[in-house]
């Protein structure tokens, strides 16, 4: 095999075969609880993908439906990936997302009357804004104090999700005494639809109204590859990576080490707040109480472990995680096996993603089951700056 | 030595296989019962491994080892151990806060009653021990209280307690000063009177030669070469070490100081322990010029570094480079200014492991106009072209440019540091340890750029714990002690007064 495609190889062993060992448990789990794994899975790929349909299903739908899905889980993906890049563990993509969507909706209700080239990009700019908020809050605790990320983002978390309760339960954005939703933002802050949102229009064989996916398709995947060249192909990735990968050499040779983690984590906000503000401008136009019990920030985490940290590996997670999201139902429906195996398939795959981890640990106690003192050796040549894995999980 | 003393070991064929790399190919290593027997090698020789093999850590693929005439089977250091092998590491296995006794029979405590641990025997069976051997020692002082040569002391008085008979010594004077060095080759001749063997690892020639009586010499997993050492010298060594003819002198001219670079004036700073590690360092390094620093690691050397890197803060003082007071200067504008910084640990501090060497060779550079557009965009291109510049002109042995730090040998990365740091032509070069655990070829090449830095009019301070290193480099030395610099001397002082320096004696003489 050619030295690249060894290398490709062995980077996409790891995820790849998390994700077939999550899928041979869940089916043994389908079959010891007395389902048929081959129909649930045939549910999954058909909710998910609108691939092999068999019960009337409309396959355009399910991608649609998918896609809205993968769009909040790649930008939160990126806000996990960045700082990972600089050795942060950013739990809190949540509390940031939520932030971003009550900062797009409190101006989108505030400001309702602007026209669109005005409000949306207020909206947008404003939900970034409220998002490298809440991250930035962790990373100058991290760089001043030395307050753990972890710690700090979670609790974030908590302020974001009551924050929102307080907004739409009796609080100034609440639409209506006895409601838990909030005021519909300005039509010219609503991010376009992929296809007119006409119902008399029929696309698919469906009214064209019935298919959500939106433009926010396109900020996400420029997300992505924004984040892809700032890691990459600009000074300050390249001051992250070095900060994720040593700090003190960063710091000897000159980078300043809180600079680099505020800056990241404000960035990582922005991208997070962006998935909200998106969230909220391309599908609901308002707060709900659905997004009391959100969790695309969580999967997020594993979204961006599973992608290894890089901008494809992010979208192509995004995609695996938000069709089984969205796969669920129709399994459920098809086969009627539960919903829920969606969450254990999830958990599954973050499992044996894990499990990887082990690697990492023996690498840092030599002597724990290879030799400790391994003589340096040559390896076969790999392109420089381009996609390598993050730090936890070897290539 | 008679030529027919039976063979204390024999091994006989050793091979081992690691993952991409053959460690120990068909090694035949023998030694025989009261010598002084020395292995050298460079670095990923396989000394280690065919120790490591002897002493039961590392199982050879096959092979073959006989100690005392009896074929052996050493599954671990315990076999090792119940045959009269011991092994004292390069890094201490010692308890800091334990006593030197306490800590000699750790594993093998002498108890009385239930389980009490018997002071009195403990303290009767060192007072032997040492007696025997002439290695004196306090068994109730606390082993984080001694200096390193006492504390190496304990580590031979507690391989000798289990009962050895053939010690290995792993890079022994590694940490010594040049005394404790002295003082362990007179404890070793002492052992090997009494009928002990030893096996000495080292990669310092000098000492080989004073010390051993036959010589292994290995290469890339091979013996290259059986050596007597009253028939050898320091270049035949060398030459079959590293595999070609080897310059062991440095050769330069002499210096040509010119204006003064940088002045020091009264510096103070304090350690990592927040203890005063500088207590008012002065001297001034000229244009042009070698100034090495001598001194026994830990008197303050690593934090005057950083301090003049700029990535330490000074407590007082003041540093001058050119008129310009770059006391409190952080690191980032000082190397602007021109000040380039090769630190002492090369993989801590000098490079970021998992980046390719073009990622490290623009380390704290990435913001400079030459490899970035208005400090945002990477100049990709000019960061390869360099870095193929770097790897063609410093000689730095990789399949590309895009191979991890981490993969390079020891050798390897200090190039790429040096390669990065003198590069942008400084006008003062820090050079911290800059040869530690570098091959001797590659010192050889790291000793002629520095020189070659001198001589194109760059100020250089050197710190080496190295006594040999910075004699042979430096156009003037300052001897540092307890934070400060206790005398300025030229380079042809003996070694014996510069290791009366070091260690607190004579600065008086010296000043007088």
């Amino acid at each position: 095999m050619p030295p690249i495609a060894r290398r490709l190889a062995g980077g996409l062993a790891m995820p790849l075969g998390s994700v077939v060992l999550a899928f041979v448990i869940g089916a043994v789990i389908v079959a010891v609880t007395g389902g048929n794994p081959l129909d649930a899975y045939s549910g999954l790929l058909c909710g998910g993908l609108g691939i092999a349909c068999s019960q009337g299903e409309n396959p355009a739908l399910q991608v649609s439906t998918t896609i809205v899905y993968v769009i909040p889980l790649i930008t939160t993906g990126v806000a996990v990936a960045l700082p990972f890049r600089a050795g942060l563990f950013n739990i809190g993509a949540e509390g940031q997302l939520l932030a971003g969507m009550m900062a797009c909706t409190a101006i989108g209700v505030k400001f309702s009357d602007l026209p669109s080239p005005i409000l949306l990009p207020m909206v947008l700019l404003g939900g970034m804004a409220a998002g490298a908020v809440w991250a930035g809050v962790p990373g100058i605790l991290k760089a001043t104090v030395g307050a753990h990320e972890v710690v700090t983002t979670i609790m974030l978390n908590y302020v974001a999700q009551w924050l929102l309760r307080y907004l739409i339960i009796g609080g100034p954005l609440q639409l209506a005494p006895g409601t838990s939703k909030s005021l519909t933002i300005g039509p010219g802050a609503w991010l376009a639809r992929v296809l007119p949102n006409d119902n008399s229009l029929v696309i698919f064989g469906l009214p064209a109204g019935v298919f959500r996916v939106h433009t926010g398709l396109l900020l996400a995947l420029v997300a992505a590859a924004a984040f892809a060249f700032l890691l990459w192909r600009t000074s300050l990735g390249y001051e992250i990576r070095a900060v994720g990968q040593s700090q003190r050499a960063a710091r000897y040779a000159g980078v300043s080490v809180a600079r680099t983690i505020i800056v990241t984590m404000l960035i990582a906000g922005a991208f997070a707040g962006l998935a909200g503000a998106i969230q909220i401008a391309g599908v609901d136009h308002n707060l709900t109480d659905i997004y009391f019990s959100d969790t695309t920030g969580f999967d997020a985490i594993a979204v961006a472990l599973l992608g290894l940290g890089s901008a494809v590996g992010i979208v192509l997670a995004a995609i695996l995680f938000g069709a089984l999201h969205a796969g669920g139902s129709v399994m459920q429906a098809d086969a009627g096996i539960s919903g829920s195996l969606v969450f254990v398939l999830q958990a599954l795959i973050l499992f044996s993603i894990a499990a990887n981890f082990i690697g990492q640990i023996r690498r840092l106690i030599p002597g724990l089951g290879r030799p400790a003192a391994l003589p340096p050796e040559m390896p076969p040549a790999a392109p420089m700056m381009t996609e390598a894995a993050v730090p936890p999980v070897e290539p | 030595m008679s030529e027919s003393s039976p063979l204390a070991v024999d091994m006989r064929g050793i091979t081992k296989q690691f993952p991409g790399v053959l460690a120990n190919n068909h090694v035949d290593f023998s030694v025989r019962h009261g010598e002084i027997h020395a292995l050298v090698g460079e670095n990923g020789a396989g000394k280690s491994t065919l120790m490591n093999i002897l002493y039961g850590l590392i199982h050879p693929d096959s092979g073959e080892i006989v100690i005392d005439g009896k074929t052996v089977h050493i599954t671990g250091p315990r076999d090792a151990i119940g045959l009269g092998i011991g092994m004292v590491h390069q890094h201490f296995m010692l308890i800091p806060v334990f006593s030197v006794g306490e800590n000699i029979m750790l594993g093998r405590e002498p108890v009385t009653g239930p389980d009490f641990y018997d002071h009195s025997h403990a303290r009767a069976a060192i007072a032997d021990l040492t007696k025997s051997y002439g290695l004196a020692l306090d068994p109730d002082a606390r082993m984080g209280d001694l200096p390193v040569g006492l504390q190496q002391r304990a580590e031979i008085v507690k391989v000798l307690y289990r009962g050895a008979n053939i010690l290995i010594l792993d890079e022994p004077t590694g940490v010594l000063t040049p005394q404790e060095t002295k003082e362990l080759f007179v404890v070793l001749r002492d052992l090997v009177k009494s009928g002990k063997t030893i096996i000495f690892i080292s990669h310092k020639l000098k000492e080989v030669l004073e010390i051993s009586d036959r010589i292994t010499v290995m290469r890339r997993g091979k013996v290259v070469g059986h050596l007597t050492t009253r028939e050898t010298n320091e270049e035949e060594i060398a030459t079959l070490m590293v595999g070609r003819e080897v310059l062991l002198r440095v050769d330069k001219k002499p210096a040509q100081p010119g204006a003064v670079a940088m002045k020091v004036e009264d510096l103070t700073a304090s350690s990592d322990r927040s203890v005063p590690a500088l207590k008012g360092v002065s001297f001034d390094l000229r244009y042009g010029e070698i100034l090495g620093i001598a001194g026994v690691e830990g008197n303050g050397q690593s934090e005057l570094m950083e301090v003049l890197a700029g990535t330490r803060r000074a407590t007082g003082g003041r540093v001058v480079l050119a008129d310009r007071d770059i006391t409190t200067m952080d690191a980032n504008t000082e190397r602007d200014a021109g000040v380039a910084f090769i630190p002492e640990d090369r993989r801590g501090t000098g490079l970021v492991l998992g980046f390719s060497i073009a990622e490290n060779s623009i380390l704290g550079r990435e913001r400079t106009a030459t490899f970035s557009w208005h400090e945002f965009v990477l100049r990709l291109v000019a960061i390869r072209n360099w870095a193929m510049r770097l790897v063609k002109d410093y000689d730095i042995r990789t399949p590309s440019i895009d191979v991890a730090a981490r993969n390079l040998s020891g050798g390897n990365q200090q190039k790429v540091i040096v390669a990065r740091e003198m590069g942008s032509n400084p006008k003062v070069l820090l050079a911290a340890q800059p040869t530690r655990g570098v091959d001797i070829g590659a010192i050889e090449f790291i000793h002629r750029q520095i020189v070659k830095e001198r001589d194109a009019g760059a100020a250089v301070l050197l710190v080496s714990a190295e006594l040999d290193e910075v004699r042979s480099l430096s156009d003037r030395i300052a001897v540092m002690y307890e934070g400060k610099i206790v005398s300025i001397e030229p380079p042809d002082t003996p070694e014996e007064r510069l290791g009366l320096l070091m260690t607190g004696g004579g600065a008086r003489a010296g000043a007088a």
